[in-house]
């Protein structure tokens, strides 16, 4: 770091500290704070009414699915001509909520922002959950869920190969491989703190199951060594994937010649849309998070800044997107183009259109302003509303495009069942489940890299190579 | 540390400057007294020529606001050379002139009899005519020079002051808008300029790849003038290996972004293969056109990926230039493959002109960059991230 010739500032807090933590912690306490949550503090009793309704709406998709499989997708509001609904709609909706995650675990990393090291843990945790909440529309939606494994490449006696042209199946490929590497970064990247809990568990069971977890962490100077390689490298992994799993699930649609699908700016104004949606579900979750567990240390109003300014800019981005869709649409001269955009603001769903611009384009402008930004309850407001404007987005992409394309004579509406509903609700509760489970049984946290951020770690790290 | 500028740097740049304006005013000459013949050819060279020296001046202006929005050292490293870049705005705003008087030989919508048979063309008129056509440009001109006008302003306010904590906050904020209304023109401007060219084709996407290629093209630029500067005082004392890294990382990152835009334009037109639609790629890729944009793919993006993948090559100031260097020229070499075949509808045909008159507006262009780089400091001692943008290159 220093060399001998510039003498080294005095041992103060480093410029990279301010405002991500807050002062007065050391290695020990710090530890303590995040891994009690885990092991010895109360479970508060928001909890149990969380978990709870997360696990009865986890019922709920399961009845539904059980359903589905009895009778067929014929339950579903899909049909000719809108042969998409609801289930493509969520599917789009989980997977780019998911992106934050990779994000801020993989392309912040190797950025070296040391900030992300707050939230990197539940943000991947929500990918993860998001990816598999996403997988089960379209594992069913093919009807007939115990034949999806001829979707792989593989010969067999049926004589039957998937189309590579068809960017269905590069969906298959993006997907599985997105969710792999995201379990294994996950995975790998708390292995240490999973030792951290095993070393101080108090409970027999704590420590077996912990101990099996942490595969016989020591902490040891070569182990650190290895660990830093493979999260290296598994961050180089992850980091085209934030790309290209919402660039293949654009070109689903852009590669069909539907009016308001076949748009050629569609991969980099998903990607946006992607981590726009991401960064509002991680604020919606890490601002009850940070209150109801006391974290308003760790979880500063600085990160809660920072990750305004990406919403901002991401929503931005998906704004120029709707910009250039309708200006494109009047410069084409195309009938077809021009009326998709005519029918987005006047036809049958036109209300779905008007709020998804309020939602995406109108409300999150009020993040340039710092005080906005700085204000807790409006940033949740305004993360809920993208939340629901994202998913009111990727309605009109997917349905209103659908339901009135070239011939009149052939248009139709779609209307969601029941049972679309509670698949869509239910996977939202299958989420809620999976994630208080993780709060509770896993260090939410990152008690590692965020002790490595500690002005405590600085001081170590010069006098070891004094 | 003494960040006056050496004084035979001073000279050097002076000396080449007026080499650029030489050379730019005899091939000026030469370009008119062919253009009073050829008029139509000399406009289609002419718009290659301004979109590529446009294309630079307004890229750097956008990786300015850029680079005050997102902080960091390798910002700082190489502000002035684009501050530099975005005083020529003056000049590329008179360079437009002569499309406005050559509109008649450039775009196809500009004929009344041509669009009265034209039932597309009729659809359009009420964006695609001449007054709003001219408003239009005149209005990105006078954002762009607007806003390079109040940011070279305030970083000299930001040299000369003390406490400027308030010019830093008006950086900021003029950068954040300023990169939306960055988005807004350049799309618009190359809808207008290039698009309209061929006027029945439109891609959503094509205002992105504008803005890829510019940003990519500017901050190669700045690269360039950096690494040479780096040999004489101040930029000697200040620019270390990772701001180099740090900028072959950048421009890394630009490059892959251009090929995923490019490509994904592409793809989406080949799968759908509507003829409104894939007739630009079919006019791109026969008579000898396709040999041209396979060169773009490999030497604007292959060889740049692969020359600045390793840490020591980027940290390496010889291996940075070259890939730098080919970035600028491919950056040409794209234009020409975007541009000139719309008046060459699937034959491959350059004409001399297509050299000497970018070549003309490239000196005189170069001619004043040098000058508005030698005119003021080369480093900005006095921004709040200096001293940690000096350390940081000492790692």
């Amino acid at each position: 770091m220093a060399d001998a010739a510039t003498p080294t500032p005095p041992a103060e807090k480093p410029a990279t500290t301010t405002g991500i933590l807050a002062p007065g912690y050391s290695f020990t306490t710090l530890t303590d704070k995040i891994a009690s949550i885990a092991l010895s503090r109360r479970t508060p009793f928001v909890w149990f009414i969380g978990a709870g309704v997360g696990f009865l709406l986890t019922m709920m998709l399961l009845t539904a699915l059980t359903w589905l499989l009895f009778r067929g997708i014929g339950i579903w509001g899909v049909n000719q001509p809108v042969g998409w609904g609801f289930e493509i709609v969520n599917f789009v909706w989980w997977i780019g909520i998911g992106h934050a995650g990779t994000l801020i675990s993989a392309i912040l990393l190797l950025l070296r922002q040391p900030w992300r090291n707050s939230i990197n843990r539940f943000a991947e945790a929500m990918t993860i959950f998001a990816v598999a909440c996403a997988g089960i529309y379209p594992a069913f939606h093919t009807g007939r869920p115990w034949l999806d494994y001829w979707l792989i490449p593989y010969p067999n006696s049926m004589g039957m190969w998937p189309n590579f042209r068809s960017p269905l199946i590069w969906d298959v490929f993006a997907v599985s491989t997105y969710a792999t590497v995201s379990l294994l970064f996950w995975y790998v990247g708390m292995i240490p703190d999973l030792a951290t809990l095993r070393d101080r568990a108090k409970k027999l069971w704590a420590k077996i199951i912990y101990g099996m977890l942490a595969m016989g962490w020591r902490g040891s100077a070569r182990h650190w060594s290895r660990y830093e390689t493979a999260s290296l490298l598994l961050a180089g992994l992850a980091t085209p994937l934030v790309v290209s799993v919402h660039t293949v699930v654009s070109f689903d649609f852009a590669a069909g010649i539907v009016p308001g699908w076949h748009a050629t700016i569609f991969p980099p104004y998903f990607v946006a849309g992607a981590i726009y949606a991401g960064f509002a579900m991680v604020m919606t979750l890490a601002i009850p998070l940070r209150k109801l567990y006391g974290l308003e240390d760790l979880i500063t109003m600085k990160h809660l800044d920072n990750m305004a300014k990406i919403l901002l800019a991401t929503g931005l981005i998906v704004g120029y997107g709707y910009v250039v869709e309708a200006f494109m649409s009047y410069y084409s001269g195309n009938t077809y183009e021009r009326f998709m955009i005519w029918n987005r603001l006047h036809g049958p769903y036109k209300h779905a259109y008007w709020a998804l611009l309020f939602c995406n384009l109108v409300m999150p402008q009020a993040l340039w302003f710092r005080k906005v930004r700085r204000s807790v309850p409006w940033l949740f407001v305004i993360a809920m509303v993208v939340n629901v404007g994202m998913w009111l987005e990727r309605y009109v992409i997917v349905v209103v495009s659908l339901s009135r394309d070239f011939l009149p004579s052939s248009w139709g509406l779609y209307k969601a069942t029941v049972f679309d509903w509670a698949t869509f609700i239910g996977t939202i509760g299958l989420f809620l489940a999976l994630m208080f489970l993780f709060i509770r049984l896993l260090p939410m946290i990152s008690i590692f890299e965020m002790r490595a951020i500690l002005p405590e770690a600085k001081v170590r790290e010069e006098e070891a190579e004094a | 540390m003494d960040a006056t500028n050496d004084s035979r740097l001073a000279g050097e740049t002076v000396r080449l400057s007026r080499a650029a304006f030489v050379v730019g005013l005899v091939a000026l000459g030469g370009a008119v007294a062919y253009g009073t013949a050829h008029p139509d050819q000399f406009f289609h060279s002419y718009l290659l020529a301004f979109m590529f020296w446009n294309g630079l001046t307004v890229g750097s202006l956008a990786v300015l606001m850029l680079q005050y929005l997102t902080g960091g050292a390798w910002g700082i490293s190489i502000r002035r050379e684009l501050e530099a870049a975005t005083r020529t705005l003056p000049l590329t705003a008179v360079a437009f002139l002569p499309i406005a008087f050559g509109m008649h030989s450039l775009y196809e919508w500009t004929h009344a009899d041509a669009v009265a048979h034209d039932e597309v063309l009729l659809k359009k008129a009420g964006y695609l005519n001449a007054p709003f056509f001219l408003f239009r440009a005149a209005l990105a001109f006078a954002i762009w020079i607007a806003i390079a006008w109040a940011l070279n302003r305030w970083s000299r306010e930001q040299d000369s002051s003390a406490d400027h904590r308030a010019v830093d906050r008006k950086l900021q904020l003029l950068s954040g808008g300023g990169l939306v209304a960055y988005a807004l023109t350049t799309t618009w401007t190359a809808v207008d300029w290039v698009m309209s060219l061929e006027p029945h084709w439109f891609s959503t996407m094509y205002g992105v790849i504008y803005m890829a290629g510019q940003g990519l093209g500017a901050l190669a630029l700045a690269t360039l003038a950096v690494v040479r500067l780096s040999k004489t005082r101040p930029v000697s004392e200040f620019l270390g290996g990772r701001h180099m890294h740090d900028l072959g990382k950048m421009m890394f990152a630009f490059t892959m972004f251009w090929a995923y835009v490019t490509f994904s334009q592409y793809l989406i037109v080949w799968s759908g293969n509507l003829p409104e639609e894939i007739s630009w790629y079919l006019a791109r890729f026969r008579g000898g056109w396709g040999w041209v944009g396979l060169a773009v793919l490999m030497l604007q993006f292959v060889l740049p990926f692969l020359l600045l993948l390793s840490r020591r090559a980027n940290r390496d100031p010889r291996t940075l230039t070259l890939a730098a260097a080919l970035v600028v020229l491919m950056r040409f070499i794209d234009l020409s493959w975007m541009i000139l075949p719309a008046f060459s509808q699937g034959h491959f045909r350059i004409h001399p002109t297509d050299l000497t008159v970018p070549l003309a507006l490239g000196g005189i262009w170069a001619g004043l960059y040098l000058r508005n780089l030698a005119g003021r400091p080369l480093l900005p001692v006095h921004d709040p991230g200096f001293e940690e943008a000096l350390a940081h290159g000492r790692d």
